[in-house]
């Protein structure tokens, strides 16, 4: 079973509230959703919607053809009714023009759609209690729950499921890792952690500042990590962009440095609220010099919780940079799971700091106490120290899941990708007969990704960007140049059930 | 005390350069504060990049030799990092008001309790003589050699608009009124920024000698009078009067009393 219902209106009306309100419902009887998120750049007005895909067993993507769609204004109609499917139904506004709901409507609209799932109506009653104290949404409730015929009848269901975006899952892998300090200036989509962060950090006992730009984000990062705090700093493509100069300054310094990158489709400004897998190039090269780095890429939140704490753990370890890649489909969607992620690994300070010795941090070539130096010798050993330090980094990282291995496992035929594209690829090639080879460590990348590819007889890759970035990283490493190749650059996600036509049609 | 402050690395700034002054007021300024009481482990100090910056392999603190331009928003990191570090930044005029100068106006909004010391040699000297946002209109350099094209800004008046709590000028030759102003600018709770006035003996000639110029004044806290003091001299010629000193004081919160405070309220 599965559904995909859209949910449509202008920016501030409140669609979010009705796909949080189902959504939380839909968990509480035991079914798995994702939620999609579409909206352009601007504050009020347009036309944003989202596709809540619901299903009784794990789901990780929305699909092209609708199942419903409810409508808070006449656009949303016009522009997907193309996309219902023959029997689904559409909740149309008007219907409620007469009722006076006012900022109710999307509470009513949330009853239709539990009516027309059918769900016993006092979940969704005891869900609006817990938000709302005032009679006037309970009878916006009921009203629409009155005004629908009940069509799918769904049945609760055992399963105990919990709903995270991604940005909730970087931050929460965050304070797992007991970090100090979140330093970040704002930029879709990077955004959502800044939100989260400073909303729990008097909770948490962290801080969180918003600096002037993020050349600042990244010197008062390397700054604070310096003086011995945990230290993440967050942003976007062209922020990252303005970060490298500090992120080769933590080449050199090797104080720790953990960095959140959320991509969006660029060159320049790009297309800002929609999705891109292209900043991988930058994630693993931005910076002048040659330095090690780690980059992560986590392909839902529970991976995102742990690979954040991986990041925090590695970078305090080696004096290393962590780059976190996600992208906007990861951060905003919503996803459900009813795993637990992984133990936490505890991040521990255990180097010298200002305070408690005297310590030098130096951005020039330099000697062991950290003073400046221009000698040749001096400067092949700092040269070698540096590479050394990514052999061990290399070691050490096979403890964590680079890869993961999805699907039939005994299967010949390979689809490998990366990031948000996980969920799509799982919910595509449900019933066929194909493995799916997620990459979750960029930097250093798994050897295991080889040996894969040459057990294989037909080889996809899978990518939302242009070019092909991993598979170019692939065959940096292992020389294998994989021919088939299935990318989506249109700033949009991809859908599980186009993603799995494309799929078929590789021969 | 003094020795402990020293390290062995050698020297490499141009024989009679001021800046050997500026490191001995430094170290006068930080023996004394620990002769009173401070854990020399507390001190943290910032460097940018250019010839004032290689005041960091002479002093045996603890220290972050940053990137040019970013001195600021490396001591406000440490001191985001660990509110207990006394945080002491050292930039040039290249530094602070061409590479960093966003940093240095929000440096006043912020107001965390940390100091910068800006060596104003109204030249790019490390670079080999080019002009900087303190250079006079005129100036023939190998960058400039049909003569610098912008007039200087005025960076006492820029950090007077800019909110900054503590502002003092002074002479790097005259050691002992560094050395006083530098001590209370270090104490001085919130953002101070000391910009001291020094020749570079081999780029911008024309510019040096400016010491019968100044003048000491008693330390200000009205705003007005700062506006005037901060007029008397426009850095593009040797006219005027320079006045020195603390030329403009007022007590704010700091970024951190402003932090706690918020949490508490919450």
């Amino acid at each position: 079973m599965r559904l995909n219902i859209l949910i449509g209106g202008k920016a501030g009306q409140g669609i979010n509230k009705i796909s949080e309100i189902v959504s939380d419902v839909l968990v509480n009887y035991g079914y798995f959703i994702f939620n999609y998120r579409d909206y352009p750049s601007l504050i009020r007005g347009g036309h944003n919607f989202n596709v809540l895909s619901v299903s009784d067993k794990k789901v990780g993507s929305h699909e092209s053809k609708l199942d419903g769609i409810i409508a808070m204004d006449k656009k949303t109609i016009r522009l997907h009714k193309a996309e219902l499917k023959k029997q689904g139904f559409v909740v149309d506004f008007k219907k409620f023009e007469k009722d006076n709901l006012g900022r109710n409507l999307n509470i009513t609209l949330a009853g239709c759609l539990i009516k027309i799932l059918g769900i016993d109506k006092n979940v969704l009653i005891d869900r609006i209690k817990k938000e709302f104290d005032n009679p006037e949404a309970i009878s916006a409730a009921e009203r629409g729950l009155n005004s629908e015929e009940e069509k799918f009848g769904l049945r609760k269901l055992a399963s105990k499921i919990n709903i995270l975006s991604g940005s909730q899952a970087i931050s929460l892998g965050a304070i797992n890792s007991q970090m100090n300090i979140f330093i970040a200036y704002p930029m879709t989509p990077a955004t959502g952690v800044l939100h989260e962060l400073a909303g729990r950090q008097k909770k948490y006992k962290f801080k969180v500042f918003q600096p002037e730009n993020e050349i600042t984000v990244v010197n008062a990062g390397l700054g604070a990590s310096f003086a011995g705090s945990k230290t993440m700093i967050g942003t976007s493509g062209g922020g990252f962009d303005l970060m490298t100069e500090g992120l080769s300054l933590q080449g050199q310094t090797e104080v720790p440095l953990v960095v959140y990158l959320a991509s969006r489709p660029g060159p320049g400004t790009g297309v800002p609220t929609y999705t891109s897998q292209g900043d991988l190039d930058i994630a693993l090269r931005g910076g002048h010099g040659e330095f090690p780095r780690i980059v992560v890429a986590p392909g839902d939140p529970i991976e995102a919780i742990e690979k954040t704490n991986e990041a925090f753990y590695l970078s305090e370890k080696f004096g290393s940079l962590s780059v976190i890649l996600s992208d906007k489909h990861l951060a905003e969607s919503e996803f459900s799971s009813d795993k637990k992620p992984n133990k936490i690994i505890p991040v521990k300070i255990d180097r010298k700091i200002p305070g408690q010795s005297i310590v030098k941090a130096n951005s020039y070539e330099h000697d062991e106490f950290g003073n400046t130096t221009e000698d040749a010798g001096l400067t092949k050993k700092g040269a070698n120290r540096r590479i050394k330090k990514y052999e061990e980094i290399k070691k050490d990282v096979r403890k964590f899941e680079m890869i993961k291995i999805h699907g039939k496992k005994d299967s010949e035929n390979l689809i490998i990708g990366w990031g948000s594209t996980k969920g799509a690829i799982l919910d595509a090639i449900e019933g066929l007969d194909f493995k799916f080879l997620q990459v979750l460590y960029m930097k250093p990348i798994s050897d295991e990704i080889k040996k894969e590819i040459k057990k294989s007889k037909k080889v996809i890759l899978v990518e939302n960007n242009v070019t092909g970035q991993l598979g170019r990283l692939i065959r940096e490493k292992s020389g294998i140049k994989i021919e088939n190749r299935i990318l989506k650059y249109d700033s949009r996600p991809f859908r599980s059930d186009e993603l799995k036509k494309e799929i078929l049609k590789i021969k | 005390m003094i020795d402990k402050l020293s390290t062995k690395n050698i020297i490499t700034w141009c024989p009679g350069c001021p800046n050997f002054m500026i490191l001995a007021s430094v170290k006068k300024v930080f023996a004394k504060l620990i002769d009173s009481g401070l854990n020399q482990k507390d001190i943290a100090m910032v460097t940018g990049i250019g010839c004032h910056a290689k005041i960091f392999d002479y002093l045996n603190v603890s220290g972050f030799y940053g990137l040019h331009g970013r001195v600021i928003p490396t001591c406000l990191g440490i001191k985001l990092g660990n509110p207990n570090l006394k945080v002491v930044g050292f930039a040039g005029d290249g530094d602070t008001y061409a590479e960093g100068m966003a940093h240095f106006i929000h440096a006043g909004r912020y107001n965390a309790d940390m100091t910068l010391v800006v060596h104003d040699n109204q030249s790019f000297s490390l670079t080999t003589g080019q002009p900087t946002p303190t250079t006079q209109l005129g100036y023939k350099s190998k960058a400039s050699p049909l003569g610098n094209f912008s007039c200087p800004i005025n960076p006492i008046k820029l950090a007077l608009a800019s909110g900054v709590s503590f502002i003092a000028r002074t002479n790097a030759r005259d050691i002992s009124h560094t050395s006083q102003i530098l001590r209370a600018a270090i104490k001085h709770k919130g953002f101070s920024f000391v910009e001291i006035i020094q020749d570079c003996l081999i780029f911008n000639k024309d510019m040096n000698a400016k010491d019968k110029l100044m003048y000491e004044v008693k330390e200000n806290r009205d705003k007005k009078t700062a506006e005037k003091l901060a007029d008397e001299w426009n850095y593009n010629d040797k006219k005027g009067k320079i006045p020195i000193g603390i030329l403009y004081r007022v007590e704010k919160p700091t970024l951190n009393e402003n932090m706690r405070k918020n949490d508490e309220e919450k």
